[in-house]
């Protein structure tokens, strides 16, 4: 047992959840007190119904962003889409859903084929479209002459957590059993360390620090974007 | 020539109070508006506004760049706040210094100037962010420091005096009633009244007082429009004007106190609507900004545009209109003011429709159209003032870069006439067309109205 398996696996988890869930906490009350005037923007829609059908919208198929500038839509939704996939899948890493399998009708080795093709796919186009976003950033002038040391490393995190990612996919095998086993004692606060892969502990310590910067950065925009496209649709 | 007056941003002193001012105005940002905390938040450095801004496509540098334009208080904002600042000024106990110095603020004075605050960028970015706000918050804290452009100034003092911005008394503006009368009745055969501070009159109308000496056509196809409805008006000489430089200058203050003009005349003439007509920022800050958010939800009257009526009656055949009097091909521009912060988009072109032959579209239009570069009050100003004396002079800024869009536009359409309901967009695009040598006429949607009716009796 390391020093690492323990600060990342028995530590830091607890540190991260408090800073996330505070910091997001703080940041909503501060736009929730923070007074909003009236700043419709035309053709904003005619009803508060209408107006959060096109909040949703906006949210899972980004409509602006199409009309605005169509290969980094094209670039940015298929990275955002497969990231979400992947965070859905990741549900695997904590635990198991036998159940939903059984209802399903699917068994064990169905379910890890599918978890490779699908997962295996998401993990190759989310680094794809991270690497193009970042070529974006430093070729297209536009975009490098305001990015900044921030944007920067948003991105870059993103990358190593993507990169770690793929390697305990497609590297040596890794045992699901294991983290299960792990995170299990974690959530009941009888956590042992980490499993030992150094792969895992890179990923999971990178990811960890990712969760915690949301509410210190642009990645901001998960929650904001709720708030920003309330502002201008609203009549 | 030295046209410049004592109000004049130029050999401004900047100094460690002012610089304090900045901070002071940024750090607030913390208790609000939701807009803008979140702007400063949310910001992905994508550069989509980039590719959507009329000014940014046509001089692409970074200080046109709306985000980068942004990130002159983002930076700043979002720095104060750091724990990094935060423990090294505690150690330093420097307080706020380095974070803004006096070239920063000149450059401040410039560059929010450059962005004529369209809002096409809100319309495009993934988040919906409105550069706008960010541009109105620079110039709020400019203008509290006396860096606004003078022309600008000074039309908000003539504005505070007279209450309105061309400076009329009740003599000026009457002769100018008078005159519009007599050619009333000279182009039409019959009299038409301009009735002025009529108690218990339906409507007050109420607009640009520019247009009474740059678009007098206008104004006639309004009296020339009531008129033939039948509708019971009356201008008002101490609400002559609805233009309102306060939302250019970012003084909240007197943006207010012009809308209390309209308000005021309105509830001493008891009339049941106020009618504005052919100015963007005026209707917007009417019936969106002030209105009822001004002077409560059970104000006694409507606040509704001079479009709404007229398309309302040429729908339903009130008039007899002849199109063949406006033979020249006509293209309408949209003005911001209308398209994305009213959505008033579609009447100006059912009127238009009725009273010309040839009517031609613009690309993009609407909702998307292009700022003719005139915006947020650039179409006023014309010299080279700055705190610093400009690269260039505004006119030149809007002769080839905040114009060349909407002059490509234009030319696209090979229209004679650019239908512009908005003073600032008339005068603007007027100077674009004279500048690059455009056989091409501008005015209003109510010139071509008022050439195109055909009245009882009348010619």
């Amino acid at each position: 047992m390391s020093a690492a398996q323990v600060f990342i696996g028995v530590i830091l988890p607890y540190v991260t959840v408090v800073v996330f869930v505070v910091g997001i906490v703080y940041r909503i009350k501060k736009w929730n007190k923070a007074p909003a005037g009236k700043m419709t923007l035309f053709s904003a829609p005619a009803t508060p119904s209408e107006k959060w059908k096109q909040i949703l919208k906006e949210v899972l198929v980004f409509k602006q962003l199409f009309d605005g500038n169509k290969s980094l839509w094209a670039g940015t939704w298929i990275f955002h889409a497969a990231l979400l996939l992947i965070i859905v899948g990741h549900s695997r890493v904590v635990t198991d859903f036998p159940l939903l399998w059984a209802a399903l009708g699917m068994s064990n080795a169905n379910v890890d084929t599918m978890s490779n093709v699908v997962g295996g796919a998401a993990g190759v186009i989310v680094l794809a479209m991270g690497i193009y976003l970042l070529v974006r950033r430093l070729l297209v002038t536009r975009v490098a002459e305001i990015s900044d040391t921030e944007d920067y490393v948003c991105l870059g995190l993103i990358l190593a957590i993507v990169i770690s990612g793929d390697i305990l996919r497609f590297g040596p095998h890794f045992d699901l059993n294991v983290s299960r086993e792990y995170f299990a004692g974690l959530l009941t606060f009888q956590g042992g360390p980490a499993p030992s892969n150094p792969w895992f502990l890179i990923h999971f310590f990178l990811g960890q620090i990712l969760i915690m910067y949301v509410p210190f950065s642009k990645f901001l925009h998960i929650p904001g974007i709720f708030y920003s496209k309330s502002l201008i649709y609203q009549r | 020539m030295n046209t410049i007056s004592k109000n004049s941003t130029q050999g401004h002193e900047i100094g460690q109070a002012e610089m304090d001012k900045v901070v002071a105005a940024v750090r607030a940002i913390k208790d609000g508006p939701r807009s803008l905390q979140l702007y400063m938040d949310l910001c992905a450095k994508c550069g989509t506004c980039a590719t959507q801004c009329h000014v940014s496509e046509a001089d692409p540098e970074r200080r046109t760049n709306p985000a980068g334009r942004s990130d002159l208080i983002r930076k700043m904002f979002n720095e104060d706040g750091s724990v990094i600042r935060k423990i090294a000024s505690a150690l330093s106990s420097k307080g706020s210094a380095g974070l803004i110095d006096k070239k920063t603020v000149e450059e401040w004075a410039r560059d929010f100037y450059e962005c004529s605050g369209c809002r096409r960028c809100a319309k495009f970015c993934p988040f919906g962010i409105d550069n706008s706000v960010i541009t109105r918050k620079g110039r709020a804290i400019l203008h509290s420091l006396g860096l606004t452009p003078t022309r600008l100034v000074d039309t908000q003092e003539v504005s505070n005096k007279f209450g309105n911005d061309e400076g009329f008394n009740r003599a000026a503006f009457m002769d100018v009633i008078n005159f519009l009368e007599e050619e009333l009745e000279e182009e039409h055969g019959v009299p038409i009244k301009i009735p002025v501070d009529k108690e218990g009159a339906e409507v007050l109308y109420c607009g640009a007082s520019a247009d009474f000496q740059n678009s007098p056509d206008t104004v006639m196809g309004y009296a020339a429009f009531f008129h033939a409805a039948g509708i019971d008006w009356t201008m008002s000489y101490e609400a002559c004007d609805a233009a309102n430089m306060g939302l250019f200058t970012g003084d909240d203050p007197h943006m207010k106190a012009k809308n209390k003009v309209l308000h005021d005349a309105c509830m001493k003439l008891g009339v049941k609507k106020l009618v504005i007509g052919e100015c963007g920022h005026a209707y917007r800050i009417a019936k969106f900004i002030g209105g009822s958010n001004y002077w409560g939800k059970d104000i006694p009257y409507q606040i509704t545009n001079i479009f709404y009526l007229a398309a309302d009656l040429v729908k339903k055949g009130a008039f007899k209109l002849d199109p063949s009097r406006n033979p020249i091909p006509v293209t309408y521009h949209d003005p911001c003011n209308f398209a994305r912060s009213t959505g008033l988009t579609e009447e100006p072109r059912e009127l238009i429709r009725a009273c010309v032959s040839d009517f031609r579209e613009m690309t993009p239009n609407r909702d998307a159209n292009w700022c003719c570069g005139g915006g947020g009050g650039l179409a006023n100003l014309d010299s080279a003032e700055g705190v610093k004396k400009r690269e260039t002079s505004f006119q030149e800024y809007r002769m080839n870069i905040g114009g060349k869009k909407k002059l490509e536009q234009i030319r696209a359409t090979g229209a004679g006439y650019v239908a512009a309901p908005c003073a600032n967009c008339k005068r603007h695009i007027d100077q674009l067309m004279e500048y690059h040598k455009m056989d091409v006429k501008v005015g209003g949607v109510f010139d071509l109205l008022n050439r195109a009716l055909v009245l009882k009796n009348g010619n």
